[in-house]
């Protein structure tokens, strides 16, 4: 019975206003992703924000912390600084220059061997290319929920379902 | 007996239903009362324009969001940041309009009717309302563009809406049709004696 009633207020738009809910629902969607372009923007990385994944970063940084990363192209890496390359996040880059280009090699912390095992097969450093970004910030904590929807994604797609749902049906 | 039940059943069908705690559905559903009674009883044209343009803003909004994401899933990130810097901005540019809009053009406006006139000139009623966040006082302003003299007259009357909506949340039809007709009245009257 309350179901049903719940798409009373659908039933009694006309065309007009139900195509105004739909973009109401397209608008929600498009703002979060123009937030998210416009970091990528401003940061000059393609993945600004990224969750830590593992544990060996510890005790720096904690499964489920969220990072903040930028990638200026004048600033060059560093020895020393937390960088995020296409897998996960890591410290301490060894950094050799080699006729010009750069090349780099890191290690977790809490590891004990470099990362050449997480490297693709055949590859033995990493160059600018592979670089998502240099962190910059963190929250701690934040990122558990994108874990929990990662290791469960019903449950991620339940509530983007339950949202999406609401936003159509619920009426200005 | 079988034209009473039908009678019976359609006056069910018509009686809107709804949540009557929630202050917006309440507007709403009181909203479209009164726009029924201006379409159906005075017979009165609905004017679609001022929806129209807050529909084409918002299609531009999301149409320049979409084309931004397919612009970078063609052209991976370092490519596209001209056109994302662009969409970015477009969007936002959109988005401050469409507030612009909503608060100055709009202003709580929900029907434009036109009223044919024999001769040429058509008038134009506009009925806007708002309801302040948590109080139980629907403002209804009624308001009268003369379509020669392009004079602009408006009534106004503030009545709770428990005036409107009785204890299960139903929408008391003529009880609406009858403040409509109030105001619809006295702006038609004020016109005669100037």
């Amino acid at each position: 019975m309350d179901l049903v009633s719940l798409f009373d207020d659908v039933k009694r738009m006309n065309k007009r206003q139900f195509l105004y809910q739909l973009l109401s629902f397209g608008m929600i969607v498009s703002s979060a992703l123009m937030i998210w372009k416009g970091l990528m923007v401003v940061t000059g990385s393609e993945s600004p924000i990224v969750v830590v994944l593992s544990g060996s970063m510890e005790p720096a940084f904690h499964r489920g912390d969220l990072l903040f990363l930028t990638n200026y192209p004048e600033e060059p890496v560093r020895v020393g600084e937390i960088v995020v390359f296409k897998v996960e996040g890591r410290d301490i880059p060894i950094v050799h220059q080699k006729n010009g280009t750069i090349k780099f090699l890191t290690k977790g912390d809490n590891n004990s061997v470099d990362d050449r095992g997480l490297y693709a097969p055949g590859q033995l450093w990493l160059t600018k290319r592979d670089v998502v970004g240099r962190a910059r910030g963190f929250l701690p904590y934040v990122g558990m929920v994108t874990i929990l929807m990662n290791e469960y994604p019903k449950f991620k797609y339940a509530v983007l379902a339950c949202l999406g749902f609401y936003v159509l049906i619920h009426r200005e | 007996m079988a034209p009473k039940e039908k009678d019976a059943k359609d006056k069910e069908e018509k009686i809107v239903k709804i949540n009557k705690w929630d202050g917006s559905a309440v507007k709403n559903a009181v909203d479209d009362a009164v726009k029924e009674v201006l379409t159906k009883k005075y017979n009165y044209v609905e004017n679609f324009a001022l929806m129209d343009g807050r529909l084409t803003i918002c299609g531009i909004a999301v149409g320049v969001a979409m084309f931004a994401l397919l612009w970078d899933y063609l052209y991976p990130f370092p490519q596209s940041r001209p056109i994302l810097i662009f969409s970015v901005s477009t969007y936002f540019i959109m988005m401050g309009i469409l507030t612009l809009y909503t608060n100055y053009k709009e202003k709580g406006i929900f029907a434009v009717c036109i009223q044919k006139d024999a001769s040429k000139k058509d008038n134009v009623w506009e009925a806007s309302s708002y309801v302040a966040k948590y109080d139980d006082k629907y403002n209804l302003v009624l308001a009268f563009i003369d379509g020669k003299t392009k004079q602009r007259r408006e009534t106004s009357s503030k009545k709770s809406v428990a005036n409107f909506v009785d204890v299960n949340g139903s929408v008391v039809h003529d009880l609406v049709e009858a403040e409509v007709t109030r105001l619809h009245s006295s702006l038609l009257s004020e016109r005669k004696t100037k």
